[in-house]
C-alpha cells in the first residue's frame, strides 16, 4: 500500500487531499493570470508567467504523486527547463539590442 | 612606486626572453642617443584578447618604421594587491605580458625597417595598489605612466576590455583624447563577437562534462538498462564536444572542486534556514494591509570574483527575502531591496563571506565587510548616497559580460560545475 | 499501533504540512506579485516566495513517492528550481534596468 492511499480524516485518503492541494495551487496560478494580462510592462507579463509555470511545475508533481504516475514527473522536469528558458529569452529579446545574455 | 613593472627599465628585472638587458640600457640612454627618428616611445595596453596578436604586429611594424624608442605593453590591473586571487591575476598578466613581448620582438626581428633593431620593448603591470574605477582612472594611470617613461603615443587594441568591460573602449578613448597623448586604435580585422564566451577545450573540461551528463542522463533513466546506457554515452559525448568550451571556464582540479563542493553543502542548509526566516518576515510584510515597504536600490561592491562565485553570491542575494540581484557589473552588484533591515542586513555582507568561504576557503572568508570596506551605496530614498545610473542604462551601451557567465553556466542544465578563476576573461576588480 | 504504521503516519502528516506551506507561501507569492507597486519588487515575492513554496510542494512530493523512486527526480527538480528562479527574477529584472524602468520609491503615485 502507498501512502497515497492512506486514509487521512472522515475516509478521505491522502491522494484525495493532494488533489485539493493541487486545485489551490491551480487557483492561485489564476491569480497570478491576473498580472500577466494587465501587465503593465512586459516585464511584469514575463514575471507572471514565469511564476505561472513554477506553480504548474509544483501541480504536476503533486498530480503525479496523487494518481500514482510517476511519469508525471518528468514533464514536471522539461516543463520546468522549459519555463527557465522562456523568462531568460524574452528577456533577452525585449530589450533592444539583446543584452540581457 | 605606484606600478609594479616585471621588467623594470631600472632595474633590469627579469624580462622573458632574454631582452631585458637592452630594454634596461635603451631605457637609459633613449633619449641621449635619442633612436633614429623624432617619435618617442608607444604605450600599448594589453589583454587577452582575439585581436592582441594582430594589434602587435601592426604596432611593432609602426614602432619600427617610425622609429619609436620603445613599445611598452602595459597591463592595467583589474584586481587590487591583497584581493583574493590577485596573486594568480597578477601571474595570469604576466603570462600575456611575457607572451605579447615575445610576438613584439620577434615582429621586430622580422622587420625590414633599418630602426627596428632599436626598438626596444618593455612590459608593465599597472595599477595593482589601488582599485581602478572607469575610464578616467585608467586614462591617469596611463598618463602617468607615460610621463615617467617618455611616451607620447597609445595604440588600442580593438578588442581591448578591461575587466570584461565592453563598453569602455570608447570612453577610454575619449578620455584620453583629453591628454597629451595620441591615441590610435590599431587598424585590425575583428573576427566575429561573441569569441569571448569560448574557452580553452581541454581534456579535464571535457571528461568533467561527460561524466556530468552521463551521470544526469542515467540518472533519469535507468542506470541497468543496455538502451539508456548506450543512448546515454552518445547524448554526453554530443554534449560535452559541443560545449566543453562554453561550459566550464576552467579546469576542474583535485582538490580544488571536492573542497568547494563539499563547503557548498555546508552552505546550503545555512541558506535554506536563512531564506525561510526572512520570507516569513517578508510575507508579513506583504500580507499587512498598510504593506510597509520602503524599496531602493542600492549598489554594493563585492570581492568574490568572477563567474560562478559571483553567479552564486548573485542568486543567493536574491533567493535571500527582501533583496534582488538587478544587475551585475563587473564586481558592482546592483541590489533592489523592499525593506531598510534586508538592505542593512545585506550590507552586513554575511552571503558575501560565506561565498568567499565556499570557494576560496576559509581564510579568504575573513574580509571586512562591504560596509567597513565603504563598498556600499543607496541610490534611492532619501539617504540615497548616490545616483541611479538609470539614464546611462537607458541610453544605448549594454555590455554583454555581466552576469552572463553565470546564467550561462545553469544553463548548460547543471549548475553544480566547479570552476576556477584563471581563466582568460577577468570581468572583475 | 506497530512502528511501521506510526512512521506512516508521521510521513502523511508531514505531507500535508509540507503542502500546506507550500500553499502558504505561492499565496503570498501570488498577493505580492498582485500588490506590489513595481516590476521589481514584484520579481521579489515572485522569486523568493515562490520558490519557497514550490520547494515546499515538491518536498511534499517527494516524500509522498519515496526517495527511493520516483521521488529522487522531484529532489532533482527542487534543485533546478532554486538555482534557475532567482536567475531568471534577475534576467527579468535586468532587463527591466535596461529598459530605463526607474523602481518605485515612498511617495511615487505610479501603480
Amino acid at each position: 500500500m502507498s501512502l497515497v492511499d492512506a486514509s487521512l480524516a472522515a475516509g478521505y485518503t491522502l491522494g484525495d487531499f493532494l488533489l485539493v492541494a493541487a486545485a489551490g495551487f491551480a487557483v492561485l496560478a489564476v491569480g497570478m493570470l491576473y498580472r500577466a494580462v494587465v501587465g503593465p510592462t512586459m516585464q511584469d507579463r514575463v514575471l507572471a508567467v514565469n511564476v505561472l509555470g513554477t506553480n504548474t511545475v509544483v501541480i504536476l508533481a503533486i498530480l503525479g504523486a496523487a494518481l500514482g504516475e510517476p511519469t508525471f514527473l518528468d514533464i514536471a522536469l522539461v516543463y520546468a527547463l522549459l519555463n527557465f528558458l522562456m523568462a531568460i529569452a524574452i528577456s533577452k529579446f525585449t530589450v533592444e539590442r539583446g543584452g540581457v545574455l | 612606486m605606484w606600478w609594479v613593472a616585471d621588467a623594470d627599465p631600472a632595474s633590469g628585472g627579469d624580462d622573458p626572453d632574454g631582452d631585458a638587458p637592452d630594454a634596461a640600457a635603451a631605457a637609459a640612454d633613449s633619449d641621449a642617443t635619442g633612436a633614429s627618428g623624432s617619435a618617442g616611445a608607444v604605450i600599448v595596453p594589453v589583454e587577452p584578447s582575439s585581436t592582441l596578436r594582430s594589434t602587435v604586429a601592426h604596432v611593432a611594424e609602426a614602432a619600427a618604421a617610425d622609429g619609436a624608442s620603445a613599445i611598452h605593453l602595459v597591463e592595467i590591473a583589474s584586481w587590487r594587491n591583497g584581493d583574493p586571487e590577485s596573486e594568480e591575476r597578477a601571474a595570469a598578466a604576466e603570462r600575456v605580458l611575457e607572451r605579447a613581448a615575445a610576438w613584439t620582438t620577434a615582429d621586430l626581428d622580422d622587420s625590414e625597417a633599418p630602426a627596428a633593431p632599436d626598438v626596444e620593448v618593455v612590459t608593465a603591470v599597472l595599477g595593482a595598489d589601488d582599485y581602478l574605477f572607469g575610464a578616467d582612472d585608467y586614462v591617469r594611470v596611463l598618463a602617468e605612466y607615460a610621463e615617467a617613461n617618455d611616451a607620447d603615443r597609445v595604440v588600442l587594441d580593438p578588442e581591448y576590455t578591461p575587466v570584461g568591460n565592453t563598453t569602455l573602449l570608447q570612453p577610454l578613448e575619449f578620455a584620453l583624447s583629453n591628454t597629451p597623448l595620441s591615441v590610435e586604435t590599431a587598424p585590425v580585422d575583428r573576427p566575429t563577437r561573441r569569441e569571448r564566451f569560448r574557452t580553452e577545450a581541454t581534456t579535464g573540461r571535457f571528461v568533467a562534462l561527460f561524466g556530468l551528463s552521463l551521470a544526469f542522463y542515467l540518472l533519469l533513466g535507468n542506470p541497468t538498462y543496455w538502451f539508456d546506457a548506450v543512448t546515454g554515452v552518445a547524448t554526453a559525448a554530443i554534449v560535452s564536444i559541443t560545449l566543453s568550451r562554453v561550459s566550464l571556464d576552467s579546469n576542474p582540479a583535485i582538490p580544488r572542486t571536492p573542497m568547494r563542493i563539499l563547503r557548498g553543502l555546508i552552505y546550503v542548509p545555512v541558506l535554506l534556514f536563512e531564506i525561510l526566516k526572512a520570507n516569513l518576515v517578508v510575507a508579513r510584510v506583504i500580507l499587512d494591509p498598510r504593506m510597509p515597504i520602503e524599496p531602493t536600490m542600492n549598489r554594493m561592491r563585492v570581492i568574490v570574483g568572477s563567474g560562478l562565485p559571483l553567479m552564486t553570491l548573485a542568486n543567493s542575494i536574491t533567493l535571500t527575502p527582501g533583496t534582488l540581484t538587478v544587475r551585475a557589473r563587473d564586481s558592482d552588484l546592483y541590489v533592489h531591496s523592499l525593506v531598510p533591515w534586508a538592505r542593512e542586513g545585506l550590507f552586513d555582507g554575511s552571503l558575501e563571506r560565506w561565498t568567499r568561504f565556499i570557494y576560496y576557503g576559509r581564510r579568504s572568508a575573513r574580509l571586512p565587510t562591504p560596509r567597513e570596506r565603504d563598498d556600499v551605496a543607496i541610490l534611492q530614498g532619501p539617504d540615497a548616497t548616490e545616483e541611479l545610473p538609470i539614464a546611462a542604462a537607458a541610453g544605448g551601451v549594454v555590455d554583454a559580460s555581466d552576469a552572463a557567465d553565470g546564467i550561462d553556466a545553469a544553463d548548460a542544465s547543471d549548475g553544480s560545475i566547479s570552476s576556477d578563476d584563471a581563466s582568460d576573461e577577468v570581468t572583475d576588480r | 499501533m506497530t512502528a511501521a504504521a506510526a512512521t506512516e503516519t508521521a510521513r502523511v502528516w508531514l505531507v500535508v504540512a509540507l503542502t500546506l506551506l507550500g500553499l502558504f507561501f505561492s499565496f503570498v507569492s501570488m498577493v505580492g506579485v498582485l500588490r506590489l507597486p513595481d516590476v521589481y519588487s514584484r520579481a521579489h515575492t515572485a522569486s523568493q516566495a515562490d520558490t519557497l513554496g514550490a520547494g515546499f510542494g515538491l518536498a511534499a512530493v517527494a516524500i509522498t513517492v519515496g526517495l527511493a523512486g520516483a521521488g529522487f527526480k522531484s529532489v532533482l527538480l527542487l534543485f533546478f528550481i532554486f538555482v534557475t528562479n532567482p536567475t531568471a527574477a534577475h534576467a527579468i529584472a535586468r532587463a527591466a534596468f535596461e529598459e530605463g524602468i526607474v523602481p518605485w520609491i515612498e511617495g511615487d503615485d505610479r501603480r
